[in-house]
């Protein structure tokens, strides 16, 4: 920008905007997140959603430029996750925090930010009682409950009368073990067995075998996504279960795209219940994934958390638009309860009084898509789903 | 052998009155770097927080490793049993934080206590694996035990109230790190007493050769356990340091991987000095966060460089540089 321009833009501002509020000012917004090791590739997403929201929507609110700063948090770490959010507000100054993949890293920033007058959008971690914990926290991921909750109704119209729950045995599992259950017993049906494994195992046969012995003609799991799904699926596929008509129900974390390359056919017909798929039909989705395959260099490692991080964004920039550059929390959080729009995995709205987010949760299937690569299609949508963990938290 | 220990302290006496003065300009310089952390970087006090608190944690190996000759890569169990006693006692009303570190020593005495009459049962590779087995059970009960720990949630809400009554835990971390500091240099001060006492002395003794104090006639298996309940106690601190300050525990406190980059730490300082700890922490934390804000995304790499780094160039670890250094012009004098 010549310094021409830059006195014109100046000019032409001062003559737009009577109100002495708003000189423009760069605003930063604090992005935590697994951006190295093993969890990079979600960390990765979480930036290429924040790169195709900015790309679609401008690098500018109102006059003020966006900055943002990544800071990595690689495994599960609160207090090294509280020391990086307290070194963003107080020595960056930013103005909002993002980011979050995991739950103990979010319960470590929550106590900070009434002092530090800074909302957290959450982008991932997904426990309820995250909620409870600060009222500047907003959601724009999902929780396990919320994503896992339709399939009870799912399996039972299928035709499933008694079912079997094998989970991981860590908070995610438990919370998927215990939704489940609720929204299947309340559809009528009956959880016969709850195997709860450890956390590395990789021999899953004798478990197929449990499956097997317990007369269940559905079976619901959640694993951590990675290297153990993989050994699930083909175990189920190799000790004959899926032969013997074994129905296989599961949240979206287990077939998320950037995992299906290496699922390949032995995911072929899994049935899953998730937010997002990256295969969603929609002209707002098709433009996300064009911007953010760009930011992310790779079509097959698009996932979820992108889209957490794009609406993420989008909450931010709202926040931004109500207090016009000004730090104050609680009026950023106000402007952006009962916010709704549209999504690129459908219609969302931010709950005024959870500051969860509502949207659709669609039932998928692992099937070739056009070009001969596995995707999850969409084959059912329960529109308008809250949390149902909240209520009871 | 009292002929052999007399003999000893009268060559010593001169050399320690010199060793003597030599820990309280060291002391002096931690306690000038601690406050110089606190001028110069007052926006970072909840990373300088946590340096302290690991510093607590790499201090306890050296306890073991470096003053025992006891190898172990599990020291995070009484970490980690030092942040989950605090936290729990925090959530269920004990909220003064001086209780709290008292609280944290305890229980890491106690799982030190564990830990070393399991581990010294074996030697060398076997005694290893162990304590990898033991850090391995106490992140599995931490797990299960949700309904006390919070399982892989961590334990939050966590409300500690001010310190003397006046001081707050707040955003800008100053009392938290003031307090961590003051913390640290008193442990610091005990265990220098510790292992310059005939016990450390002793300890010393049976790295070098277990079966000769044996033939002097001194119990090794004690002695040995007093120690491990010693650096229990201080790992303990560290974690109910940790606790207060981040006001959540995580299943990472308890976990392989502390256990495992802080042995790092310590090698990268160098064993056997207590000095060689807090430089290892203070260097490795720092530089790690240092490179991990200006690339997010490929910091990891430099940090294993500079480890090869150092190992080539001072296999001793950095404080034996200074050692190098100082001998050199004593050498000159």
């Amino acid at each position: 920008m010549t310094a021409g321009k830059r006195i014109l833009g100046a000019a032409v501002g001062a003559l737009l905007m009577s109100s002495v509020s708003a000189y423009a000012e760069t605003i930063k917004v604090g992005i935590i997140g697994p951006f190295s090791g093993p969890f990079a590739l979600q960390g990765k997403n979480f930036q290429a959603g924040v790169e195709a929201y900015m790309a679609l929507n401008g690098k500018s609110v109102k006059g003020h430029d966006i900055e943002v700063i990544y800071r990595d948090l690689p495994a599960a770490n609160p207090a090294q996750s509280r020391a990086l959010a307290q070194e963003l507000v107080v020595k960056e100054k930013v103005q909002y925090l993002g980011g979050v993949y995991f739950t103990p890293d979010a319960m470590a920033i929550t106590p900070l930010l009434a002092q530090a007058n800074t909302p957290l959008v959450i982008f991932n971690a997904a426990t309820s009682a995250i909620m409870n914990t600060s009222p500047l926290v907003v959601r724009t991921s999902f929780t396990t409950a919320q994503t896992t909750h339709p399939l009870g109704k799912i399996a039972f119209d299928e035709g499933v009368k008694k079912a079997i729950t094998v989970v991981s045995d860590y908070g995610p599992g438990v919370d998927a073990e215990n939704a489940f259950k609720k929204a299947f017993e309340a559809a009528g049906g009956q959880v016969t067995e709850s195997i709860r494994m450890p956390m590395n195992t990789t021999d899953f046969s004798p478990i197929m075998q449990r499956v097997r012995d317990s007369g269940a003609t559905g079976l619901f799991t959640f694993l951590p996504s990675g290297p153990p799904t993989l050994g699930f699926v083909k175990a189920f596929n190799e000790t004959g279960l899926k032969q013997a008509g074994i129905k296989f129900y599961a949240p979206g974390d287990l077939t998320q795209e950037s995992d299906l390359p290496a699922l390949g056919a032995a995911a072929e017909g899994l049935k899953t219940s998730f937010h997002y798929a990256v295969s969603h039909d929609s002209p707002e989705n098709k433009k996300f994934v064009e911007a953010a395959t760009k930011a992310i260099g790779g079509a097959d490692q698009l996932s979820f958390p992108s889209v957490g991080a794009y609406d993420g964004m989008h909450v931010i920039y709202k926040m931004i638009e109500a207090t016009d550059g000004k730090q104050d929390a609680k009026k950023a959080v106000d402007a952006v309860k009962g916010l709704s729009w549209t999504s690129p995995r459908g219609p969302v709205r931010i709950e005024a009084d959870t500051r969860h987010i509502t949207q659709n949760i669609y039932l998928r299937e692992v099937a070739k898509g056009a070009d001969g690569k596995y995707i999850n299609k969409e084959i059912q949508t329960f529109a308008d789903q809250k949390d149902p963990g909240m209520p009871t938290q | 052998m009292q002929m052999t220990a007399q003999a000893g302290t009268v060559s010593a006496a001169p050399r320690a009155k010199r060793l003597w003065w030599r820990d309280v300009v060291g002391i002096a310089l931690i306690a000038a770097c601690g406050a110089a952390g606190y001028w110069l970087f007052p926006d970072n006090l909840a990373l300088l927080t946590r340096i302290v608190a690991v510093a607590l944690l790499v201090l306890s190996i050296d306890l073991i490793v470096g003053y025992c000759g006891v190898a172990t890569l599990g020291q995070a169990a009484l970490f980690g049993a030092g942040a989950y006693a605090a936290g729990i006692a925090c959530v269920n009303g004990v909220t003064e934080p001086m209780t709290l570190i008292a609280i944290g020593a305890v229980a890491g005495a106690v799982a030190g206590l564990v830990m070393g009459a399991i581990m010294l049962r074996a030697h060398g590779l076997a005694q290893l694996v162990l304590s990898i087995a033991i850090v391995q059970l106490f992140h599995e009960a931490a797990n299960k035990a949700s309904a006390y720990t919070g399982g892989s949630d961590g334990l939050a809400g966590l409300m500690v109230s001010p310190l003397f009554g006046i001081f707050e835990f707040d955003l800008w971390g100053k009392t938290a790190y003031l307090m961590g500091l003051a913390l640290l240099l008193l442990v610091f001060i005990a265990l220098k007493f510790v292992v310059a006492s005939p016990f450390g002395m002793l300890c010393r003794g049976i790295k070098q050769d277990p079966l000769r104090i044996r033939a002097m006639g001194a119990f090794v298996f004690p002695v040995l356990l007093k120690m491990f309940v010693i650096s229990g106690a201080v790992a303990g601190m560290g974690g109910a340091l940790a606790a207060i300050s981040t006001q959540v525990v995580g299943l990472d406190s308890v976990s392989f991987e502390l256990s495992a980059n802080a042995l790092v730490m310590l090698v990268l300082g160098g064993l056997g000095t207590l000095y060689g700890a807090l430089i290892g922490t203070v260097i490795f934390m720092g530089f790690e966060h240092m490179v991990s804000a200006i690339n997010p995304f490929h910091w990891m790499t430099m940090v294993g460089a500079l480890l090869i780094a150092v190992v080539i160039a001072a296999p001793g670890g950095l404080s034996s540089l200074f050692e190098r250094f100082s001998a050199s012009r004593g050498g000159k004098a």
